[in-house]
C-alpha cells in the first residue's frame, strides 16, 4: 500500500476519518507559497535574533545592583526589562513561527472520530462482576465475619496510630500552661514586680526611649513597646519585645479638653491626655495604626474597622466587634511613662475559648 | 528621652531635655556596610556629635521669647499678606471663624508654610479636607518672591503665639544619610495611611492621606512638625529632627523611580497587579487562542 | 522520544534511519499500536478550548521557574542584620528569608526576572483557570459524564489558591507578613478547634518562628505534588472522555469533529505553549510585581494603607471587610468571633456550592443523559444567569477587597464604599440574574428570527401601496410562493450579517504592496476546488460503502446500534 494509503487506514483503525485535508498550496511554486513560508521563516528568524540579543544582554548588560540616585542607575534599571523583553519576545515569536507554519502550510484538516461513552459492554460489566464474586468466594474471605471485623479492626487502628505519628510532633496545647497561658497575656505583664517602660523604637534597635509626657504634642501618636531595664542591652529581648504581635501600643495624646467616656472599671488607666490602646486590631490583628487627629478615630487600614478614641476606641464601623484593649499607664517618679499592669483582657482577634468582655 | 546604652544610669536619672545629645553612641552599634562608613570610625561619631548639636541649636524648638527678636518690616508685610488672602477664613485677630477656618493662633511658622506652599490655603472651597494645589503665584516657593512672601507670612503668624519654625535647609540639603532608619520609622509612623510607596491612602468618611511623591522635602518636614489636618504631629522629642531626615531620605528614594523590575503599575501592589493580569494578560492570551482557532 | 514522532516520510537517509530507530524501539517496547491510537486522537477546535491550557503552561512555568527559585532561597526565620546592596534597607534587621529574597532580587543575574516570571505566572495560573471554570460552566460541559472532572477542577482552583498564599507569604515582607497575621487571625477564629489548629500551624503564637519553613514545604512539596497529580488526573480524563464539541454541521453525540493530534494539534498545542511562556516573560520583564525591597521586612507594628491579597484571596477580603460586625457569645464563655462567619465559615460553603453544581443541576432538570454536544449559554438561560449572577457576587467582592482604592481614587467615603459594598452584594446579583436571562432570551429570539425570515441586508424596498419594508435574506431559499423557508435551530451559532455569508467577497491574494500574478491565483483556486470536489466524491464513496455494510451487518451480527458501523479494511 501507499504511503497515503497507510495513513488512511491508520485513521480508519481508530474509527477516524478524515473528511477534509486538502494541501493549501496544492501548485507548488506559487508566489503566494513562497511568500507563505518567508512568513514563517521570517518569525523564525525574529526569534532567534531576539534570543540572541537576550544573550548578549544577559552576559554583557550591567545587572548588578545600583542605588537610586547613583550613577548607572538607570542602565542597570533597565536590565530586567531587557532581558525579560527579549527573551519574552524570542520565544513568543517562536510560537507566533509555529502558529504561522500550521495556519499558512499545514492542510486545514476536519476529522471525525467516534466515541464510545456509556457503560460498558454487557458481557464485560457481567464477567468482572462474576470474577469479583468468584474472588470472594473462592478465597473463602466472604464468609468469614470474624476475620473481616478483625482486619478492619487492625486497619482502624493502624490508621489512627499512622494520623497520630503524622500529627502527634506539630500538636500542641495552647492552654498548657492554664491560666499563664501566651494567649491570655503579653509583654506588657511585669515579671517579679520589675516596671515595664514604654519604649518606641527610633529605627535602632539598641536605642532605648523611654518615652515621657513631654515627648508629645497634643494630638500625636506613638507606637510603644514593652521595655524593662534587664533587658538594656539584650539584643535579642530587645527584639523580641519589639516584634511580639500582641506587645504593640499606640499612646496617643489627645488634645486638651478632649473628654473620654471610659469603660467601666477602666477609667483611671489614662494619665491626663495620654491613652494607651493595643494596637492590634480586635477583627483579625492587624496594626490599627491611623490615628485621625482631628476626629479621634482610629483606623485600621485592612478591614477598615473605626474606632473612637473618646469613646475609649468602641469600633464604631466596620467589621470589628470588640474595642482595643486599653493598657494601664501612669508615669513613674522618674518622669517617665509605666504600664500599671499588663491588659485587663485578651488582645487582638478573638478565639473560640475567650470569655465575654464587653 | 532617648540614652546611651553604656551611660544607662546617668542619663536615665537625668533625662535631657528635649533633644538625644548622646544618642550616636547607640548608632555606633549599629552595622553599616559602606566602605567609608566603616573607615570613618571614630572621626564620624565626633563630627556627628557637633552636627547633631549643631543640628539641635538650629532646629530644636525654642522658647517662644528666643524668637522674640521681629523683624517688624517683615511681620508688617506679612500682616498685610494675611489680610489680603487669608483674612475671611481665619478672622481679623487669628482667633478662627466658626465653620469656616480654625484659630492659627500657636500654629507656627512651619504651618503656614505646608499649607500655603502646597497650595491648600488658600482653601479653594470648605470640603472634607483641603487638597494638595498649585500654590498662589505669590506664594509659590519655587519663586524668589513667593518665597519671601511666605517667610513674611510665617513671620507673622510666628509672632502671634509662636509654634513650631520651617527648617531653613530646603530641597536635598533636608535629606538625611540614613534612609534605612528612615524605611524602619516610615513603616512604624508613616504607611500606614501614606502607604509603602507614598501612594496615600483612604481615611474615613471621604478623608485621606495625600500622596507623597508632589511634596517636597520642606514640605514632608514640616508637615510632620505641624500635624496638618488628621494627620497626627510629630514633636521634635518624638521624632528628632535628625529622624525626620531620615524618614524624608527614605520617602525620596522609594519614590524616585525605584523599579528595578519594569513599570510598577502605579505602585499599587496586589490590586492592580490582579486587574492586569485579567485585562491584559488573559484577554491577550485570549486573542491569540481566537487567532489560532480561526479558520485560515 | 524525537525519533518516534519524526516523520518517516522525511526523504533522504535520515528517513531511513528514523525507520531503524523506530523499529528498534518497537521491539522493546511495541508501542505502534498504542502511540497511533493517541496520534489519531481527534480534538474539537474552539478558541475557549484553549483556556485550560493557559492554565497548564502556566504551571508548568511555574514549576521551571520555581526549581531554579528554590535553589537561593532560604525559608529561614532566623533574625539577621541587612548587609546587602540596597540602601533604603541596609542596617535593618530583619528574616534571613527575607534577605533571601532580596538577594535573589539584587545579586542573583536574572533574579529579580525569574521572581516576577514566577509571581506572574502564579496570577495567570489562578485567573486562567477561572477563566477556564467560567466556560466549562457557561457550555454546560460539566454535565454527565465529566462530573468528576468538574470537582477535580474546583479542587485545583482551591489548591491553586492556598499555593499561590504559601508563596505569597514566604518572603516575609510586610505584605505577605499582615496577609499571614489575618490568616492567623482567621484560623484563632474557627470555633471550638481554632487555637489548636492555630498552635499546630504556627507553633505557638503569632508569628513564632516555623511558619514560614513550614510553608515553604508545603509550598515547593505538598501542593505541587497534589496538583500535579490532579492536573495529570484531569488531563487524562479529558483523553479518556474525549473533548466536548459545540453543535454544528456532522457534530453528534456521538463523535468527535476536529484536527488529530498529529499533526495539527501537537502543532498548535506546543507554539500556544510557546505564546503563553513568551507573553508571561515579556510582561514579567516589563511590569514589576511584588517589589518586596520598597514594602519592608516584616514587623508585627508596622501596616500600610492599601494592604491588599494577590487577587485570587480579594473576594475573602473584600467578604471580611463588608461583613457586619456580627459577634456571637455562648454562655460569656466562648466566643464565636466576627471574622469566622465571612472568612472560615463562608469561603468553604462556596466551593462546596460549586464542586456540588453539577448534582444540583442533575437534580432540578432532571437530567440524566450523557452530554458530548456543549451548549450556547443563550440557549440555557437559567443556568446562564445563575452564572453571571456568581460572578457578579465575585467580582463585587473583589472590589469591595479594594474599596480603599476606589475611596482614595474616586474621592468617595470610605464608609460610604463600605455601606455601597454591603448592600450592592444584596442588589446587584439578583439584577445581574433578571438582566442576564431576559438577554439570553433575547439572544434566543433574534436567532429564530433570522432562521425563520432570513438576515436584515440593510436594503429598505418601498413597496407599490407605500408600504416600506426591509430585504431579507432567507438562509435556506424560498419556496414556491417566495416566502422564506424556516429552519429549526440546532444550537450553533447563526449568521446574523451578510459578511457572514461571504457577500463582502475576499481581499485578492498578493502581499501588502502587489498582487499575485493573476494566472497563479486562479489555478491555485482551481486546484483547492478540483481537491475538494475530489474529498466530496471521495467521502460520498465511503459512506455508501459504510451503508451496504451496515445493511449486511444488521443482519448478522447483534452489535451496538449507535456503533455507526465499525469501518472495516478496505477491499484492496
Amino acid at each position: 500500500m501507499s504511503h497515503e494509503q497507510l495513513a488512511r487506514l491508520a485513521g480508519e483503525l481508530d474509527e477516524v476519518e478524515v473528511v477534509h485535508n486538502t494541501p493549501k498550496f496544492p501548485i507548488p511554486g506559487t508566489r503566494a507559497e513562497k511568500r507563505a513560508e518567508r512568513t514563517v521563516a521570517l518569525w523564525f528568524v525574529i526569534s532567534a535574533l531576539s534570543g540572541l540579543a537576550f544573550l548578549v544582554a544577559f552576559i554583557w548588560w550591567p545587572w548588578e545592583y545600583v542605588n537610586v540616585g547613583e550613577p548607572g542607575y538607570t542602565i542597570y534599571s533597565l536590565y530586567t526589562p531587557v532581558i525579560g523583553f527579549t527573551f519574552g519576545f524570542s520565544i513568543l515569536a517562536l510560537g507566533i513561527a509555529v502558529i504561522q507554519a500550521v495556519k499558512k502550510l499545514f492542510p486545514d484538516e476536519v476529522s471525525v472520530q467516534q466515541r464510545h461513552d456509556g457503560p460498558s459492554d454487557e458481557v464485560d460489566r457481567r464477567t468482572v462482576i462474576a470474577q469479583l464474586a468468584d474472588a470472594g468466594r473462592s478465597t473463602t474471605l466472604g464468609r468469614r465475619k470474624l476475620i473481616i471485623r478483625s482486619a478492619g479492626l487492625a486497619a482502624t487502628v493502624v490508621g489512627i496510630g499512622t494520623g497520630v505519628a503524622a500529627l502527634g510532633g506539630i500538636v500542641r496545647n495552647p492552654w498548657a500552661e492554664g491560666d499563664e497561658a501566651p494567649l491570655w497575656h503579653t509583654g506588657w505583664r511585669s515579671e517579679n514586680g520589675e516596671t515595664v517602660y514604654l519604649r518606641t523604637d527610633t529605627g535602632i534597635l539598641s536605642e532605648i526611649a523611654r518615652v515621657r509626657p513631654e515627648d508629645m504634642e497634643p494630638g500625636s501618636m506613638m507606637t510603644v513597646f514593652p521595655y524593662r531595664e534587664s533587658e538594656r542591652g539584650d539584643e535579642t529581648a530587645l527584639l523580641h519585645a519589639q516584634r511580639a504581635s500582641d506587645a504593640p501600643v499606640m499612646l496617643i495624646r489627645l488634645r486638651p479638653g478632649t473628654v473620654v467616656n471610659a469603660r467601666p472599671g477602666q477609667e483611671d488607666f489614662n494619665y491626663g491626655d495620654f491613652y494607651a490602646w493595643s494596637k492590634v486590631c480586635t477583627h483579625v490583628g492587624c496594626p490599627t495604626s491611623l490615628y485621625q487627629a482631628q476626629d479621634n478615630r482610629i483606623l485600621c487600614p485592612c478591614h477598615q474597622s473605626q474606632f473612637l478614641a473618646t469613646e475609649d476606641a468602641r469600633p464604631v464601623f466596620g467589621p470589628a466587634a470588640r474595642p482595643l484593649p486599653q493598657l494601664p499607664i501612669t508615669v513613674n517618679d522618674e518622669g517617665y511613662f509605666v504600664a500599671q499592669s499588663d491588659f485587663v483582657e485578651p488582645v487582638g482577634p478573638a478565639f473560640w475559648e475567650r470569655p465575654k468582655t464587653t | 528621652m532617648t540614652e546611651n546604652p553604656e551611660g544607662a544610669d546617668s542619663a536615665a536619672q537625668n533625662p535631657p531635655p528635649g533633644g538625644r545629645p548622646e544618642q550616636d553612641a547607640g548608632r555606633r552599634s549599629r552595622p553599616h556596610g559602606k566602605m567609608h562608613r566603616r573607615i570613618a570610625g571614630a572621626l564620624a561619631i565626633g563630627l556627628s556629635l557637633v552636627t547633631v548639636g549643631f543640628l539641635y541649636t538650629a532646629l530644636a524648638p525654642q522658647p517662644q521669647v528666643a524668637e522674640a527678636q521681629p523683624d517688624a518690616a517683615l511681620i508688617a508685610k506679612g500682616e498685610q499678606l494675611y489680610n489680603n488672602t487669608c483674612i475671611s477664613c481665619h478672622g481679623a485677630n487669628l482667633q478662627g471663624e466658626q465653620d469656616r477656618g480654625p484659630s492659627l493662633i500657636g500654629v507656627g511658622d512651619a504651618a503656614v508654610y505646608f499649607q500655603v506652599s502646597s497650595g491648600r490655603m488658600p482653601m479653594a472651597r470648605q470640603e472634607a479636607q483641603a487638597a494638595r494645589k498649585p500654590p498662589l503665584p505669590i506664594f509659590d516657593p519655587e519663586t524668589a518672591e513667593g518665597r519671601a512672601n511666605l517667610e513674611a507670612l510665617g513671620a507673622y503668624i510666628q509672632a502671634n503665639g509662636g509654634g513650631p519654625v520651617t527648617p531653613a535647609e530646603r530641597g536635598e540639603a533636608l535629606r538625611g544619610d540614613d534612609p534605612a532608619r528612615g524605611g524602619t520609622l516610615y513603616r512604624l509612623n508613616c504607611a500606614s495611611c501614606h502607604n509603602f510607596t507614598g501612594v496615600g491612602g483612604a481615611l474615613s468618611s471621604g478623608k485621606y492621606a495625600p500622596a507623597l511623591a508632589p511634596a517636597s522635602e520642606s514640605q514632608i518636614y514640616t508637615a510632620m512638625q505641624t500635624g496638618p489636618q488628621n494627620m497626627p504631629r510629630f514633636s521634635d522629642q518624638q521624632l528628632t529632627p535628625e529622624e525626620k531626615r531620615d524618614i524624608i531620605a527614605y520617602i525620596k528614594s522609594v519614590n524616585e523611580t525605584n523599579n528595578p523590575g519594569g513599570y510598577s503599575l502605579l505602585g499599587l501592589g496586589p490590586t492592580a497587579e490582579g486587574v492586569f493580569v485579567f485585562v491584559v494578560v488573559m484577554s491577550g492570551l485570549v486573542g491569540f487562542a481566537i487567532w489560532l482557532g480561526a479558520k485560515s | 522520544m524525537s525519533s518516534i514522532t519524526t516523520p518517516t516520510s522525511s526523504p533522504g537517509g535520515g528517513s531511513s534511519k528514523a525507520a531503524e530507530a523506530l523499529d528498534q524501539l518497537d521491539q522493546r517496547f511495541h508501542p505502534a499500536a498504542g502511540l497511533r491510537k493517541q496520534f489519531n486522537k481527534v480534538f474539537p477546535t474552539h478558541w475557549s478550548f484553549m483556556l485550560g491550557e493557559v492554565a497548564l503552561y502556566s504551571f508548568i512555568i511555574l514549576l521551571l521557574s520555581g526549581t531554579y527559585l528554590a535553589l537561593f532561597f532560604d525559608p529561614s526565620m532566623e533574625e539577621i542584620v541587612y548587609n546587602g546592596p540596597y540602601d533604603p534597607l541596609r542596617g535593618v534587621h530583619m528574616s534571613r528569608a527575607y534577605e533571601s529574597a532580596l538577594e535573589i532580587s539584587f545579586e542573583v543575574r536574572g533574579g529579580l526576572f525569574m521572581r516576577q516570571v514566577h509571581h506572574w505566572a502564579a496570577l495567570l495560573f489562578v485567573a486562567s483557570m477561572i477563566i477556564h471554570m467560567f466556560r466549562v460552566f457557561f457550555t454546560g460541559a460539566f454535565r454527565k459524564p465529566r462530573e468528576t472532572n468538574w470537582v477535580i477542577g474546583i479542587v485545583l482552583i482551591l489548591l491553586g489558591t492556598f499555593e499561590g498564599f504559601t508563596g505569597y507569604s514566604l518572603p516575609d515582607d510586610l505584605l505577605s507578613g499582615v496577609g499571614l497575621r489575618i490568616a492567623s487571625g482567621i484560623t484563632l477564629t474557627v470555633p471550638v478547634m481554632g487555637t489548636w489548629v492555630h498552635w499546630a500551624l504556627f507553633g505557638g503564637e503569632f508569628p513564632g518562628t516555623e511558619i514560614i519553613p513550614r510553608l515553604y514545604i508545603i509550598h515547593v512539596l505538598v501542593l505541587p505534588g497534589i496538583i500535579l497529580a490532579l492536573i495529570a488526573v484531569h488531563l487524562g480524563l479529558v483523553w479518556y472522555q474525549k473533548h466536548t464539541q459545540f453543535p454544528g454541521p456532522g457534530r453528534t453525540e456521538n463523535n468527535v469533529v476536529g484536527v488529530r493530534i498529529m499533526p495539527q494539534f501537537a502543532a498548535k498545542g506546543g507554539a500556544f505553549f510557546a505564546v503563553t511562556a513568551g507573553v508571561i516573560c515579556l510582561v514579567s520583564g516589563l511590569f514589576q510585581i511584588n517589589g518586596i525591597w520598597s514594602i519592608g521586612p516584616y514587623d508585627a507594628s508596622h501596616i500600610s494603607a492599601g494592604s491588599q491579597p494577590d487577587f485570587y484571596m480579594l473576594w475573602s477580603e473584600g467578604m471580611a471587610r463588608i461583613f457586619p460586625p456580627w459577634e456571637f457569645y455562648l454562655f460569656d464563655t466562648y466566643t464565636i468571633p466576627s471574622a469566622f462567619i465571612p472568612t472560615a465559615g463562608f469561603l468553604p460553603v462556596l466551593f462546596l456550592v460549586a464542586a456540588a453544581y453539577p448534582a444540583i443541576e442533575r437534580r432540578f432538570t432532571g437530567d440524566d443523559a450523557i452530554h458530548n454536544l456543549l451548549q450556547r449559554p443563550r440557549d440555557v438561560p437559567v443556568r446562564t444567569a445563575l452564572g453571571a449572577m456568581a460572578i457578579s457576587f465575585y467580582l463585587w467582592l473583589v472590589m469591595c477587597g479594594f474599596n480603599d482604592w476606589i475611596a482614595l481614587f474616586f474621592h468617595i467615603s470610605l464608609n460610604a464604599t463600605t455601606w455601597a459594598g454591603r448592600l450592592g452584594l444584596l442588589i446587584v446579583p439578583p439584577i445581574v440574574y433578571w438582566v442576564t436571562y431576559r438577554w439570553c432570551l433575547g439572544l434566543q429570539k433574534s436567532d429564530r428570527a433570522v432562521l425563520e425570515h432570513g438576515i436584515e441586508t440593510g436594503i429598505i424596498k418601498r413597496l407599490p401601496h407605500g408600504e416600506f419594508i426591509e430585504v431579507h435574506q432567507p438562509l435556506a431559499g424560498v419556496d414556491s410562493h417566495g416566502h422564506p423557508i424556516p429552519l429549526e435551530y440546532q444550537g450553533s451559532s447563526v449568521p446574523k450579517r451578510m459578511n457572514q455569508l461571504g457577500s463582502a467577497g475576499e481581499p485578492v491574494p498578493g502581499s501588502l504592496l502587489s498582487p499575485d500574478p493573476a494566472d497563479e491565483s486562479r489555478a491555485l483556486a482551481q486546484a483547492r476546488h478540483e481537491a475538494h470536489e475530489r474529498e466530496l466524491a471521495e467521502r460520498e464513496e465511503r459512506a455508501a460503502a459504510r451503508r451496504a455494510l451496515e445493511s449486511r451487518s444488521t443482519e448478522e451480527l447483534s452489535g451496538r446500534p449507535d456503533d455507526g458501523g465499525r469501518p472495516q479494511q478496505p477491499g484492496d
